[in-house]
């Protein structure tokens, strides 16, 4: 080695250093926000087609409006965004929400409930400056549903009439359907489309479907059938459609997604009415797509710049509520056809239609919002700038409102909130919100198959205790599946706390005279103190009061779903936060079979009543025939209810126009600061 | 100067195997935990998920997914989109996560070095004082106490008591002390005392007592002459220490809403973001390896006996 290199050596590497402390102190400043608030983890996404969770709401919320929004009964303004009208509290503190126009301006809905007319408002604009109409809702719920967008809630469009035959790809003989040619500007973005052309299916030819190897996986298999199904030819006639011009003859033409597929001729084909055409083309044409004919099939129409019709399925009571809601919000159509998913939510490329659009954004940082001057209600709103900061860590996010760096913190560690409510500031109001906290019992498995068990668990179970010592925050014992606080409806309730009964329920279980008694239990819960507090106290309470032997499992996150998803639990620890404010977002999940059941319990007199709930027009009759769905789920009990939880908003005293709420719901456009 | 070439490029190709290797383990390791990236707790429709799975191209077999990856990886640089954090892809993530990992842990590491050499250098000079034994406790203390610990306590008092700095964020050169020095201390402790163990076994040397036999002062002695030497076994340290502290930590991360590379690490891990866990692995990989190559040509450099070997 060298001399000189050796001897400067020391300056060289000293240099270096200090010129990585020059980079590491270089900081551009940024402006101070007008508001801040935590929001929790770090938002997923901003594409309201692709997002679900809390975080994602509140800052959608924000930047995006549907057809009508939430907003606190009786709050109002005057055109300078003066409160004129304040709402008031129910007797927990919670306030009252309803929906109120927002880019509608009015509707009118038809004599059997299914037909939603919406009056857009006039004047609306995008943030980019260009109109915004009903066109552009319809076609957003078009992406929403298209099979390729892969929309996480696209099932909240699914009350639409042929919207769940859209996203399924499913096409039957007879439809109208729309055909995508392969040559779509580009290739990995559903959007902006290929060519589209319509027609009449007439006839469907399947290959013979090859069986799968017998130590074939589920997966195998299913990639076996998607295969199989890509490889079916479609004849169609395109002369059938309304508005061809009809020369009378049919115009027929063969479509398949898979290139090069010849003999279809022999294929088995099912044709309408049993018909087949003479002449068939022998080599079918390659597509990209082929869907139910959207224009004429699924239930959203414009008829002209300021209408949009809509068609639901069935009377769908909470409809409104969910045009509020985001997955049902407009995106601009330019824009996302411009620069594809996911590139369009970039803060250079977005375009919004709310009352913020985004400004910057740091990963697992903060989102910056900034008031859009387009707006329509641009006037009424207070903030100028918002941060949206991704704190995942409650404690951190407490000791930043503590010090003045936040207005608003969404959620508090569990065991300072006895501190917080004594604060002289009354900044920490927990109020009771649409969640409940359960246990579910794996119904498939001795000794949770035997419903005196079950009921037994329930009544040997003291959840003032947990309310009172475990949680703290003010939640509330429960003994119903559907929380108190939806207008109207009226929970029946499972048996209360009481050790004779429990016991008494329990001598009458198959199991009680077993040799070896009751089979041990497992409680499965995710990593969370409070979690696992819960499940300490419960194995207590079981075994003090049942003699049941119980062991605690632990999970992370994605195990703990994945045990689960799959029933690999005989108890475990589960909430639900409804999707809409109606007692059937809680019920229907406990239909035989339902995605979300996850028990393994089935009663078929159940499933029938919650059938003529969502086919009753009567609204008083439709919740009367939910609530005796009810009482036959809190007389099984293939969940246990444990407590209605309540939010930990901890809002500074100088933020206005916070209003808590069962929903929790709480539009920054309607804050403002005052001191 | 043929040698340092020639030891350059043997590196590069084992890097290039040890790369694949940990890719390849990686991959298997995350494909064969339980649960998939679009668990939740509200379980999707049938239809949804699998359309979700396809527009991942998760739906297809493992191997093509590997090679799929792997070569956008070798041939693009492109480590796919996040499948959590679906606004942007991999390489958005890392170039925005890994500033402010980086200028963190040049704090820290700034910090670790000045205060670990200095207090080693005089316990070592002045063994067996009060300063020796005072700043040999602090070093065992710093390595022996979590960081999450001496966050909570740093917060305590110069958030809440002394109000010297913001609890938490990032943003100004305020907010990024104290996470750093919080980062740096176990740092500090183990250079001060790898500092002190080096500086003894060189000070009982011949060529030391030469020195100070030929009348030079004990500044000059210590610094020029025992310090290099000393200093051998702080500069192996170094490496993977930097590599560790420019990836971040996870905990000092939460403590104080850094957005840095340390939470996207583990989140990735739990969520099962396999795009970007793998892109994680893979800087953390690339970063300890370069750092490694960095240590080995300094070592020869600082020290006249080490040869960079040809054979």
């Amino acid at each position: 080695m060298h001399h000189t290199v050796r001897n400067s050596f020391p300056y060289i590497a000293l240099a270096g250093l200090f010129a990585a402390l020059a980079w590491a102190v270089s900081f551009g400043t940024l402006p101070p926000a007008d508001f801040s608030f935590s929001n929790g983890d770090e938002v997923k996404t901003v594409d309201p087609a692709l997002a679900y969770g809390q975080p994602e709401h509140r800052v959608l919320t924000a930047m995006f409006e549907g057809l009508y929004r939430d907003w606190p009964i009786g709050f109002e303004m005057d055109e300078q965004g003066n409160v004129i009208g304040k709402p008031k509290p129910d007797e927990n503190g919670n306030y009252p929400i309803g929906e109120i126009p927002g880019m509608a301006e009015s509707y009118e809905l038809s004599a059997d409930g299914r037909v939603y007319t919406f009056h857009m408002r006039p004047g609306v604009k995008w943030s980019d400056g260009s109109p915004l109409t009903a066109d552009d809702f319809v076609w957003s719920w078009r992406r929403t549903l298209h099979p390729e967008t892969a929309a996480t809630y696209g099932y909240q469009l699914w009350y639409l009439v042929g919207a769940k035959q859209y996203t399924e790809g499913r096409v039957e003989l007879g439809d109208l359907v729309e055909i995508e040619m392969p040559n779509r500007p580009r290739a990995d973005q559903p959007f902006p489309r290929g060519d589209i052309c319509r027609a009449k299916l007439l006839g469907i030819a399947r290959p013979p479907e090859v069986a799968p190897p017998a130590n074939a996986s589920d997966e195998e298999k299913e990639d076996l059938t998607s295969t199989w199904r890509s490889s079916w030819v479609y004849v169609v006639d395109h002369a059938a459609v309304p508005e061809a011009s009809n020369s009378g003859a049919a115009k027929l033409a063969a479509y398949c997604k898979q290139p090069g597929t010849r003999d279809w001729q022999q294929y088995s084909t099912e044709w309408l009415d049993g018909a087949r055409p003479a002449s068939l083309p022998t080599t079918p044409e390659t597509c990209q797509q082929i869907l139910l004919d959207f224009e004429s099939s699924v239930g959203v129409k414009a008829p002209d710049d300021a209408t949009l019709v809509v068609t639901l399925q069935n009377r769908t009571p909470f409809f409104l509520a969910l045009t509020a809601f985001y997955p049902l919000y407009p995106v601009n159509r330019a824009c996302v056809e411009k620069y594809g998913v996911p590139d369009w939510t970039h803060p250079d490329n977005i375009v919004t239609n709310g009352a913020y659009t985004m400004e910057f954004r740091r990963v697992r940082d903060r989102m910056r919002l900034i008031k859009s001057p387009t707006y329509w209600d641009a006037s009424r709103v207070k903030l100028q700038i918002v941060d949206a900061m991704a704190i995942k860590s409650a404690t951190t996010a407490l000791n930043m409102y503590l010090t003045g760096q936040l207005d608003w913190v969404t959620d508090v560690p569990a065991s300072v909130i006895p501190d917080l409510i004594a604060r002289p500031e009354r900044d920490f109001v927990p109020t009771p919100v649409l969640i409940i906290a359960f246990y579910r019992l794996n119904t498939t498995r001795p000794p949770l198959d035997d419903v005196h068990v079950r009921r037994a668990l329930n009544l040997a179970m003291d959840k003032q205790l947990i309310c009172d010592k475990v949680t703290q925050g003010g939640q509330i014992p429960a003994r119903s599946v559907v929380p108190p606080g939806l207008p109207g409806y009226k929970s029946p309730l499972c048996g209360a706390f009481d050790v004779e009964a429990a016991r008494a329920e329990l001598a009458k279980s198959k199991y009680a005279n077993q040799p070896g008694g009751i089979p041990k239990l497992e409680i499965t819960y995710n990593t969370n103190d409070t979690h696992r507090a819960i499940a300490e106290i419960i194995q207590q309470m079981w075994k003090n009061n049942l003699g049941i032997d119980v062991e605690l499992k632990n999970l992370e996150w994605n195990s703990y779903l994945d045990a689960q998803h799959t029933m690999q639990y005989s108890v475990c620890r589960a909430g639900w936060v409804p999707d809409y404010p109606d007692a059937n977002t809680f019920i229907d999940m406990w239909l035989t079979g339902g995605e979300n059941n996850e028990t393994g319990w089935s009663n078929a007199r159940y499933d029938a009543l919650v059938k003529q709930a969502a086919e009753e027009p009567d609204s008083d009759k439709r919740l009367r025939r939910m609530e005796e769905a009810e009482a036959i789920l809190m007389d099984e009990l293939p969940i246990v209810p444990i407590y209605y939880n309540t939010g930990k908003n901890l809002v500074s005293p100088s933020v206005k126009g916070f209003y808590h709420n069962t929903l929790e719901k709480y539009p920054i456009q309607l804050m403002r600061i005052e001191e | 100067m043929g040698g340092v070439a020639w030891f350059l490029l043997r590196r590069a190709c084992w890097v290039v195997v040890t790369l694949w290797i940990v890719y390849t383990v990686s991959f298997i390791l995350m494909r064969s935990v339980p649960g998939g990236p679009f668990d939740s707790e509200r379980k999707l429709p049938a239809e949804i998920q699998k359309n979700i799975e396809a527009r991942y191209k998760l739906d297809q077999p493992l191997l093509i997914q590997y090679f799929d990856h792997l070569g956008n990886i070798v041939f693009r640089g492109d480590f796919g989109p996040s499948f959590r954090l679906t606004d942007f892809t991999v390489n958005q993530v890392i170039e925005q996560g890994f500033p402010v990992s980086a200028s963190m842990g040049i704090f820290a590491i700034t910090f670790a070095i000045v205060l670990g050499t200095l207090s080693g250098i005089v316990s070592a000079v002045r063994r067996h004082t009060a300063w020796d034994v005072s700043f040999m406790t602090a070093a065992t203390l710093g390595i022996a106490v979590p960081n999450f610990v001496l966050a909570s306590l740093a917060i305590v008092v110069f958030v809440f008591q002394l109000h010297w700095f913001p609890a938490a964020g990032w943003g100004s050169l305020r907010q990024i002390i104290l996470p750093a020095l919080c980062l740096g201390a176990p740092y500090a402790g183990y250079i001060a005392r790898l500092t002190r163990t080096g500086m003894l076994e060189v000070l009982g040397r011949d060529y030391i007592r030469t020195a100070y036999a030929k009348g030079l002062g004990e500044k000059r002695v210590v610094l020029r002459h025992a310090l290099r030497g000393a200093l051998l076994p702080v500069v192996s340290y170094l490496g993977p220490a930097t590599a560790g502290v420019l990836t971040g930590s996870l905990v000092l991360e939460q403590v104080f809403a850094l957005p840095g590379m340390g939470s996207h690490f583990v989140e990735a891990a739990l969520q099962r973001d396999y795009p970007l866990a793998l892109g994680m692995v893979m800087v953390y990989t690339c970063l300890l390896l370069f750092m490694n190559t960095v240590v080995d040509l300094s070592y020869a450099i600082i020290d006249p006996r080490v040869k960079i070997e040809t054979q």
